[in-house]
């Protein structure tokens, strides 16, 4: 993220549900969001990398940021989608989600609360907050949440 | 004038010449005497400096402009080749190399004018008559065409052949009084778009008169086949001075000749009985046979010279080889390649498609659109390999460069060694090919630095003082094999496993427990040397690690045989194709699986009770061969859908002369599968898959590297 905050910059998130938790994922890493199909699982993964799919003749690993997160084992249902995103470091990588849920506008300098983060930790993948219409949103750290540790 | 469009042509065919001059400076070291390998050497070192001048490239030109001068007094019999001067045309090819280098990075030549080397070329040439060096060396087009202006006195139209048709419109034209000239135009040397040069003249004639032949034709002036002059018939109202003069005013014209055409002193086509031979006819053809017969190796350069020769009577001798292939870049190749893969996906849903909506329906497909179905997946097989073959070049191309490099290691390491190569046709992809020169550059060093012995030991132990190091490649089925052997000490496995015990690479004990085989592994870990003493020519322990990541990188994979005092041999196994593959799927545990067919010896159907247990391990007996088991559903983490007492499949898999017995479910047929990459994050996780595929329902199945299993 960047340091800089101007008044009026803005970013958008694609507002996510994990479990009952709604989280936010910044637009510009998004490349496309699919729905759930088969996963050809990889053997000898860690659980969180459940396997590849077939996306348009390209074939790509899927994830889990829940059991990544050390939340429970996804459960797929009708809302059950595969938000594709491409990382400089890591390449695309499909992650599985719960639900989306809209795409929201956040100013970065009104909505945006950064939270003491601390990189070592293993579990923290959440480098903000976002306050949008009463609620709260947890905003991803995807290459946090790619990377293995 | 930008010439950066012509960089790349420029730089492939530097990089030709000089692999040529190599090659040639090898063989007459050999054979000293040799004068074609001379002339070849002259001509090489002539089109680089016409080439590096074209480009601008000063001290380039300087450079190869006095290795020119030397070779033509070679030529002229004034001087003798000796060790010393080989050794200078080498440094001088090394310094021609670094130009050319520097110019594919940077596009400049660099500021080195190698004046050292200059001056010592210069100090042959002047040790032997201190004539003036530069007027040394006569144009190599003039000596070439030399035999043939003794009759013409440059006057090239007079070797043009007129058939029938041309002789009946000259005649015809003269009848009329118009005039008919033969012209000879001549383009400066340092002239670069020759034929826009050459379309301006023709235009300026066209607009006098009419051009009733060319030599060159027409469309070779066009393609810019011609060297630097060309000849017209023209018929025209208007005089001589005027044509002349219309020529002339077209800018980089050198010279133009023109003179009355006289039928009689033609060179006539041979049907064309009705008109006397003269005496000229027959000389003019005379040289031009001998000097296509010097021209006639199948080189670029030489087939130009042929090219401009007035080749009358064997116009497809002299037609330039290079004429037949199309310089084309590999990307787009590359992309070639991906959309075949794409067909084949496609085909391969088709069939799939097929085959399901026949089981819905219960109907089977009509016969029709099955055989077109088998007709379209004729076709697609057929398109990937002659995609594939486009995209294949012989290791020729990286293995050529090693005879100058032994040579110079046995010079540097004052060992007496011999490198033997063959081979050097067999094909591998082109990416292939590229890369794979730095790893046997490596494995050669290493042969000649640590294999090779000592003058001394060698004599102790009774071997050739000439040490012997051998290239030999082969394709073996699916795979390309590349062998480098030598004839010196063999690993010392004792000094190996001391050396990794010092380095704590291993602990005593397991080094008292490691084989033969795990111990020679050994030398493959980063930062291994053996070598006692740190050269510059090997030693620094960062060769055989790259080796290995460089092979394994390419889907292949190395192997070491050694005898301790008698030599080893390190073999380096490569797939033929990278992208596409002929495959057996399988299902073990309800997943699907590829494994290639290169890998593939045989498969069985045994009875449970046929496994033996081997210290621990499951053996089967078959044919004689003890062959161990590897249960899949196991190595994969699944549970097998076959029963304990059922019949197993087991897949024979072969890597080199060692085999293993995969157990699997289910067999499904062969198919052709494209290899896709897992993706950045997933890609080598996991050692037993080797890669993706796409299935014609659009699933992904992986496939499974029979080689880690083995």
């Amino acid at each position: 993220m960047e340091e800089l905050k101007l008044v009026g910059e803005t970013i958008q998130y694609i507002v996510i549900r994990l479990g009952q938790e709604q989280y936010g994922i910044d637009i510009k890493y998004i490349d496309n969001i699919v729905r759930m199909q088969h996963v050809t699982r990889v053997p000898k993964m860690p659980a969180y990398l459940k396997g590849v799919i077939n996306l348009r003749g390209e074939v790509i690993p899927i994830m889990s940021i829940k059991l990544k997160m050390g939340l429970e084992e996804d459960e797929a249902t009708k809302a059950t989608r595969i938000i594709i995103v491409k990382l400089e470091q890591a390449g695309t990588i499909g992650m599985i989600v719960d639900e989306v849920k809209e795409v929201v506008t956040l100013d970065l300098a009104e909505q945006v609360e950064k939270l003491a983060y601390d990189k070592e930790e293993k579990n923290n993948f959440v480098q903000s907050v976002g306050k949008y219409e009463g609620g709260l949103i947890s905003l991803l750290d995807l290459n946090a949440v790619v990377q293995e540790k | 004038m930008d010439v950066s469009q012509y960089l790349e042509i420029f730089l492939d065919e530097t990089t030709e010449h000089l692999q040529n001059l190599n090659t040639q400076i090898l063989d007459l070291e050999q054979e000293p005497e040799n004068m074609d390998t001379i002339n070849e050497i002259f001509r090489s070192a002539h089109s680089l400096k016409g080439m590096a001048g074209t480009m601008g490239y000063k001290r380039m030109q300087n450079l190869t402009h006095d290795m020119e001068n030397v070779f033509s007094e070679v030529r002229n019999n004034n001087i003798k080749v000796k060790a010393n001067l080989i050794d200078i045309l080498f440094q001088c090819l090394d310094a021609l190399e670094e130009y050319t280098t520097n110019i594919r990075e940077s596009g400049d030549e660099g500021t080195n004018e190698n004046e050292p080397l200059i001056k010592m070329l210069n100090d042959i040439l002047n040790g032997k008559d201190g004539g003036d060096a530069a007027e040394a060396a006569p144009d190599l087009k003039a000596t070439e065409a030399a035999p043939a202006e003794d009759n013409n006195g440059g006057k090239k139209w007079l070797d043009i052949k007129l058939d029938g048709t041309d002789q009946m419109v000259i005649s015809e034209a003269q009848k009329q009084g118009k005039k008919v000239y033969g012209v000879t135009v001549k383009i400066q040397e340092t002239c670069l778009l020759k034929a826009a040069r050459a379309f301006l003249v023709f235009k300026a004639v066209e607009e006098l008169g009419e051009i009733i032949v060319s030599n060159p034709s027409a469309q070779d002036i066009e393609d810019e086949h011609f060297e630097l002059d060309f000849s017209l018939i023209i018929i025209t109202e208007a005089d001589m001075a005027k044509v002349t003069a219309a020529i002339s005013n077209v800018s980089e014209i050198e010279s133009v000749l023109a003179d009355n055409i006289d039928l009689s002193a033609m060179q006539l086509d041979e049907d064309s009985k009705t008109v006397v031979h003269t005496e000229e006819t027959t000389t003019a053809e005379k040289s031009a046979e001998a000097t296509t017969a010097v021209a006639a190796a199948p080189q670029a350069s030489a087939g130009a010279v042929a090219e401009k020769k007035p080749a009358a009577n064997k116009p497809a001798a002299g037609k330039p080889v290079v004429n037949r292939t199309v310089r084309v870049d590999i990307e787009k190749l590359d992309v070639l390649m991906n959309l075949v893969s794409e067909l084949i996906i496609a085909k391969n849903s088709l069939v799939a498609a097929s085959a399901a909506s026949a089981q819905q329906t219960g109907v089977a497909t009509p016969s029709g659109v099955n055989e077109q179905i088998e007709y379209l997946e004729s076709v697609t097989t057929n398109l990937h390999e002659s995609v594939m073959k486009v995209r294949m070049v012989p290791i020729e191309s990286v293995v050529n460069k090693f005879p100058r490099m032994i040579r110079d290691l046995s010079k540097k390491l004052d060992k007496k060694m011999e490198l033997y190569m063959s081979g050097e046709e067999t094909e591998l992809d082109r990416t292939v090919v590229d890369e794979i020169g730095d790893p046997l550059m490596h494995l050669l060093r290493n042969s000649a630095d640590h294999g090779l012995e000592s003058a001394e030991v060698r004599a102790q132990r009774g071997k050739p003082a000439v040490g012997t190091i051998r290239l030999d490649a082969y394709q073996d089925g699916n795979n390309v094999v590349i062998e480098v052997s030598d004839d010196g000490n063999g690993i010392d496995t004792e000094a190996v496993k001391n050396k990794a015990i010092d380095r704590g690479a291993i602990t005593p004990e397991q080094a008292a427990n490691m084989s033969e085989k795990e111990i020679i592994d050994l030398l493959f870990l980063p930062s291994f040397s053996t070598a006692k003493q740190v050269t510059d020519v090997s030693g620094r322990g960062v060769g055989l690690d790259v080796v290995k990541s460089k092979i394994e990188a390419l889907s292949g994979e190395v192997e070491v045989r050694s005898k301790y005092g008698q030599g080893s041999t390190w073999i380096i196994r490569l797939p033929l194709t990278l992208a596409i593959i002929q495959a057996l799927m399988v299902v073990v545990g309800g997943e699907k699986y590829a494994i290639s067919l290169g890998s593939i010896q045989t498969i069985e159907d045994i009875a449970p009770s046929e496994i033996k247990l081997v210290q621990n391990k499951e053996v089967i007996h078959l044919r004689g061969n003890v062959i161990p088991i590897v249960r899949l559903d196991k190595e994969l983490d699944v549970v097998s859908t076959r029963g304990e007492d059922e019949n197993m499949t087991v897949i024979i898999a072969k890597k080199g002369d060692k085999t293993a017995g995969l157990v699997v479910d289910e067999l499904l047929g062969q198919q052709e599968i494209v290899i896709k990459s897992m993706g950045k994050y997933i890609d080598n996780k996991c050692k037993l898959i080797s890669g993706a595929t796409i299935l014609g329902d659009g699933e992904v199945a992986l496939i499974l590297d029979a080689n880690t299993l083995i």
